[in-house]
């Protein structure tokens, strides 16, 4: 019984854990400029990051390995710097972005002037990490950020025309700019497996000790937990497709999706969606800035853990440190969060293939896996979004040249 | 005895303290004897100057970060499993330095021990 809680405890936090800015960013605009019709592109995404974490999660419990031990072993050296060279510095805008999110959340709330905001988030994150044990925040940062459910509601009261919201599931070369559209499907696909989530969660289980038993939790947390997470992304879609699209409102702004949810339910719409974002946006500030530190002590060997104390794994610590007040640096220019955050998933869909490749060698590798290696179902689905993965890394800056960033 | 790829199963591995400390990685191996009818290696290289030959990148990243260069006999290897485990600890053998020196550093501030 206790088991079950607390893997029930775990999927609730996964997701809540799923959603961050570049997910509220994509899907509100892609409902605003697309209606429902980019639902497939969230399948997709879904899909990805579940084979993906799936393998990450095995790989760990198995072979007591996170991504970056198999990203050095598995690329050697030189390649695998570039890709933690890559990989840091797309992690740097993702931190970034997600630090102005939660200003810019703040400021809808207060109405503080937002540079005040900024500074008062990024001591406030620090302060957090610092002082309080791990697995408190992530339940408390999980858990709020479940607040984001009212979109659930929010996209039901709206009405939408659920037989145009189904055929959204289904692929379609879509109406309007073709070149904006595209733009939309590297964007959504890319925010769903934005590879923090995997450097962050593989670490987390080898810190958590996974053994093969905890496969079964594994399983639940990623095909339950990413999935409901998924939900999210639909809700967003849905109501902001239901709501602004007719209206030719633009969602260029975090606070569009909070409107949505204001209009459909009121005040207390307002307060929860705002709440929501905040807890989400945040705890996705404090997972991307662990995987910067994880991915970057496992590449040199160095000490790390986020259960560890701040000394007992002090460059990790500084790193996480560092990696905070980096992108505390870059949104503090004034640059706009939103633009931040649409460069910082298209570039990650860049670097995607770096981690993805080492992954699915170190997941095929009887020698570490034994009789866990992938089989034919996980190998299928992991070559099918390799390809995906490849496809999508040429495409997005093209892409986003060609869309003029998704403007047209 | 079984075999070990020591490309890909020692090369660029965690090493790890016989208190299980995590103090570096295998950047290098020193071998001897190549060419001859039994190369074997002697020792594992770890720390920055042990990245020269690992590519022109490594060459770079060498000269960039200095450091020292740690060299560790094999035979001081118990265990080649996820990590590559040794007989002493990391200060015996001078590996995981940076850490230590940051600790003195972190230790300071208020909250550390959390």
């Amino acid at each position: 019984m206790k088991a079950v809680f607390s893997i029930a405890l775990g999927i609730l936090a996964a997701i809540g854990g799923f959603v961050d800015i570049g997910d509220i960013i994509f899907n509100v605009a892609a409902g605003a400029t697309f209606g429902y019709q980019l639902l497939w592109a969230v399948v997709v995404g879904v899909g990805g990051i579940i084979t993906y974490a799936e393998m990450c999660g095995r790989v760990a419990a198995v072979s007591e390995k996170a991504v970056f031990d198999a990203v050095r072993e598995r690329l050697g050296f030189s390649t695998g710097l570039v890709a933690l060279v890559a990989g840091e510095l797309v992690n740097l805008l993702t931190i970034a972005a997600e630090i102005g999110g939660v200003a810019i959340v703040l400021q809808l709330l207060s109405g503080l002037p937002y540079r005040a905001l900024l500074v008062l988030a990024v001591v406030a994150l620090g302060l957090i990490l610092w002082l309080m044990p791990f697995d408190w925040i992530e339940r408390v940062f999980g858990y709020l950020g479940l607040a984001l459910l009212v979109f659930v509601v929010a996209a039901i009261k709206l009405h939408p025309d659920w037989s145009e919201v189904a055929h959204g599931f289904v692929p379609s070369p879509g109406t309007g700019s073709g070149w904006v559209y595209a733009y939309f499907v590297v964007g959504l696909v890319g925010a769903a497996m934005i590879p923090y989530e995997v450097y962050f969660y593989s670490s987390g289980a080898v810190e958590e000790r996974w053994t093969p038993k905890d496969l079964g939790t594994n399983r639940a947390n990623v095909f339950v937990g990413y999935s409901l997470g998924g939900l999210l992304s639909f809700a967003l879609m849905i109501s902001a497709g239901a709501l602004l699209l007719p209206q030719g409102i633009d969602a260029q702004l975090l606070g569009t999706g909070a409107l949505v949810a204001q209009s459909a339910l009121g005040q207390i719409g307002l307060i929860l969606a705002l709440v929501g974002m905040l807890f989400a946006v945040s705890g996705a500030a404090i997972d991307s800035g662990f995987a910067g530190a994880y991915s970057i002590a496992q590449f040199f060997g160095w000490e790390w853990g986020k259960y560890r104390h701040n000394a007992g794994a002090p460059r990790f610590t500084f790193a996480w440190i560092v990696m905070l007040l980096l992108g505390f640096l870059i949104v503090v220019t004034g640059v706009d969060p939103v633009l931040v955050t649409e460069i910082s998933v298209i570039f990650s869909v860049v670097a995607l293939p770096l981690t993805y490749i080492p992954i699915l060698l170190v997941a095929n590798d009887r020698a570490y896996m034994r009789s866990y290696a992938n089989g034919v179902v996980a190998n299928i689905f992991g070559v099918f979004y390799l390809v995906v993965v490849l496809v999508i890394a040429v495409a997005a800056i093209p892409l986003l040249l060609l869309s003029n960033m998704g403007q047209g | 005895m079984t075999d070990i790829d020591l490309g890909l199963g020692v090369l660029d591995h965690q090493l790890l303290d016989c208190d299980g400390r995590r103090c570096g990685n295998v950047d290098d191996l020193e071998l001897e004897g190549v060419g001859g009818s039994e190369p074997r290696v002697v020792a594992i290289l770890s720390g920055p100057p042990a990245w020269k030959g690992r590519g022109r990148l490594g060459r770079l990243a060498s000269w960039l970060a200095r450091g020292r260069l740690v060299r560790v006999p094999w035979d001081e290897v118990t265990e080649v499993a996820a990590g590559v485990v040794l007989r002493s600890t990391a200060t015996e053998l001078r590996l995981g330095c940076g850490d230590d020196r940051l600790r003195a550093w972190i230790e300071k501030l208020p909250g550390s021990s959390r």
